[in-house]
């Protein structure tokens, strides 16, 4: 409208990976495997977390001492519980930390670790690439204009849901019984009265058993994969459509909300049942909604990434700085967004103060202070400080330092969920961690940008097209 | 420079030219042959936003952001004195044992102060600074402007080709042609 007076040409495109693309990708991959090959090395593999929970435990039993302190501390009652559970298996109310607690004394296979870290990057990825595809169905449902000139780049990022979701689904196929307590627990088949019996994951049982465990996240994938396939084909069919034919853009606003209230719906589920039952005493009524967070703004900062590459390369030429602005805007705005939601998570359980609702932060405040700390560092003050003025958003270096920053934080988010639970305290994110994040990011690369290469990059036949080629967002 | 932006005010103005349009990819037309001619434009008004008149015209970047950060800044700071002097100094309170100094529950109270005086803020210096604000008097040059009108307002002067002016008015779509003479408007 504004440019009225000077056409903007719309062309297709037809990205193929440049060599440079493919070694970047690879090498990745490479270095993350002898990263994590040398973590592996060098990691102490012989029974190294029976003296771990004998530090936890005193940890603990200190903690209930310098409860009066009124930090962030363990409520005396609570704390006594919890180290008489570690001993006697009394009544009730004392095995709400008990079997936690026998579960990290017990001997894991070092390998434990490796699985651990394969279901933190699987479960990344595959939420963050699921996220991509919620971001093409919500600019569908607000007759969005603005994006229609990248919107191959987060139908191409969600091609590999299904994959992330393999990665994670191995791991907890493999080492299910080492990374969920409750797992572990199942398989003792206790019943009331019977020494151990725990009356908490009894009364959940119903709903967090290993057939559902395992069952239900499968169903939501394929139908998930299904709605995303059709999407994708919906999309790919407008390009050889006549122009000016809306129907496709018709039938792909009825998919798409069709999709957002699935998944809006059910990726909570998936939330609970693979992260939050990792502590399966403690819940959360918005976990479902912090893990949407974190994947959200992950996935609109790697979709950020990606446009900045391809331009960068010449390619998406009706993509102007307003797009990159915008998207900055985006990552700007959801790391707010997290960290309201991460705030108020915390900010709930906190005031209340109740001892089987700490749990799952008493263990990260006390043992893990630096990483509950540097979450905020990196998730919350990095963005915000840096990408809150206007040239800070539309200049690529600066975006791709401040999504480098994010990537790794949230990765680290999600480190910090599973972590503390399935090993107790004594932890730290070294080269496996590293590594096992540069394996599957390069891997993800090389996968995203195969499938760049699929169809056109532009959309050239959405409605919606010129009215993206001439988005502005004012001086 | 003060707050109230003088140069927006029609008050004092000599002599100007005044065109009306009704499509807006006129208006912009006319308004850039008019900077490509070296006229100096007075203001365009609009109804609403028209995407691209803001670069076409050479406007500079408001300094409404500053403000809104500032207005922040302010809200967070009367916010924490006010949190710190209630709960700390005043009559603190022990709520469960919480600690009162710098404590989580701080936050929401910090937010939202910072959040209330940025809005409002923002609101009382951009209405400030345009003029629309309890006395001072609205200076329409057309009183469908507020509607479904646009007007691109040239002030005569030395130097000012007014021929030419009003050719590149007449050709890009003007449906009026006025000349204003001391608050007083004529059709040409």
């Amino acid at each position: 409208m504004g440019h009225g007076h000077h056409k903007i040409e719309i062309k297709q495109e037809q990205f193929a990976v440049p060599a440079k693309a493919k070694r970047f990708a690879i090498g990745l991959t490479i270095i993350g495997l002898i990263l994590a090959g040398i973590g592996i090395a060098t990691m102490d593999k012989g029974g190294s977390h029976g003296h771990g929970h004998e530090t936890a435990a005193t940890k603990h039993e200190h903690a209930a001492t310098a409860a009066a302190g009124g930090e962030i501390a363990v409520n005396e009652h609570a704390a006594d519980a919890h180290a008489n559970a570690t001993e006697h298996h009394g009544n009730v109310e004392n095995e709400n930390f008990g079997p936690r607690a026998e579960f990290h004394k017990q001997n894991k296979p070092w390998t434990t670790r490796i699985w651990s870290n394969i279901l933190i990057v699987g479960y990344l990825l595959f939420m963050v690439s699921l996220a991509a595809l919620f971001f093409v169905a919500v600019q569908y449902i607000a007759n969005a204009g603005w994006s229609a000139a990248i919107k191959r780049v987060p139908e191409a990022i969600s091609t590999f849901f299904p994959v992330g979701f393999a990665l994670a689904f191995i791991a907890i196929l493999v080492a299910k019984s080492d990374l969920y307590h409750w797992v572990h627990y199942e398989h003792q088949h206790l019943t009331k009265g019977q020494p151990g019996f725990d009356a908490i994951l009894d009364g959940k049982s119903w709903f967090l058993n290993s057939k559902m465990f395992l069952i239900f996240p499968v169903v939501l994938v394929v139908i998930w994969w299904m709605l995303g396939r059709k999407l994708r084909s919906l999309s790919v069919a407008e390009d050889a459509a006549q122009p000016g034919d809306v129907s496709f853009f018709k039938k792909s606003i009825r998919y798409s909300a069709g999709f957002a209230v699935i998944y809006g719906f059910t990726i909570a589920v998936v939330a609970w049942l693979w992260m939050m039952s990792i502590d399966a005493h403690w819940f959360s009524t918005i976990f479902g909604v912090y893990n949407f967070a974190t994947s959200w703004v992950t996935a609109l900062t790697i979709i950020c990434l990606f446009v900045l590459y391809l331009r960068s390369q010449g390619y998406l030429k009706i993509v102007s700085d307003e797009h990159i602005h915008d998207l900055g805007k985006f990552m700007f705005a959801f790391s707010i967004f997290w960290t309201y939601i991460w705030l108020s998570q915390y900010l709930l359980i906190w005031y209340a103060h109740i001892p089987e609702e700490m749990s799952y932060y008493q263990i990260r405040y006390e043992d893990y202070k630096f990483n509950f700390l540097l979450n905020i560092v990196l998730n919350f003050l990095c963005p915000f400080l840096i990408l809150m003025m206007r040239n800070a958003k539309r200049n690529p270096v600066v975006l791709t330092i401040v999504g480098c920053i994010l990537i790794f934080g949230h990765f680290h988010d999600v480190w910090l969920m599973v972590v503390p639970g399935v090993f107790g305290p004594g932890q730290q994110i070294g080269l496996l961690e590293i590594g096992t994040l540069l394996t599957f990011g390069g891997i993800f690369i090389y996968w995203v940008m195969i499938a760049l290469t699929k169809r056109g990059l532009i959309a050239v036949n959405h409605p919606y097209i010129e009215e993206s080629a001439h988005h502005d967002v004012g001086v | 420079m003060g707050i109230i932006d003088n140069n927006l005010s029609l008050r004092d103005r000599n002599r100007m030219l005044v065109g009306i349009w009704e499509d807006e990819d006129k208006l912009v037309e006319a308004t850039s042959e008019l900077v490509h001619a070296g006229v100096k434009i007075q203001d365009v008004y609009t109804p609403y936003p028209v995407h691209g008149l803001d670069r076409i015209m050479g406007v500079r970047r408001s300094w409404l952001s500053i403000v809104a950060f500032m207005c922040g800044a302010t809200g967070f700071s009367l916010a924490f004195w006010m949190i710190y002097y209630m709960y700390v100094q005043d009559w603190p309170l022990d709520v469960g044992n919480k600690p009162v100094r710098f404590s989580p529950s701080w936050v929401p109270v910090l937010f939202e102060a910072t959040v209330l005086c940025t809005a409002f803020g923002m609101g009382f210096f951009f209405f400030l600074r345009n003029r629309m604000i309890w006395g001072i008097k609205p200076e329409l040059l057309d009183d469908r402007q507020t509607d479904d009108r646009m007007v691109i307002a040239v002030e005569t002067g030395e130097g000012v080709d007014e021929k030419k002016v009003l050719q590149i008015m007449k050709d890009h779509g003007a449906v009026e042609l006025r000349e204003r003479i001391g608050g007083v408007q004529t059709t040409i």
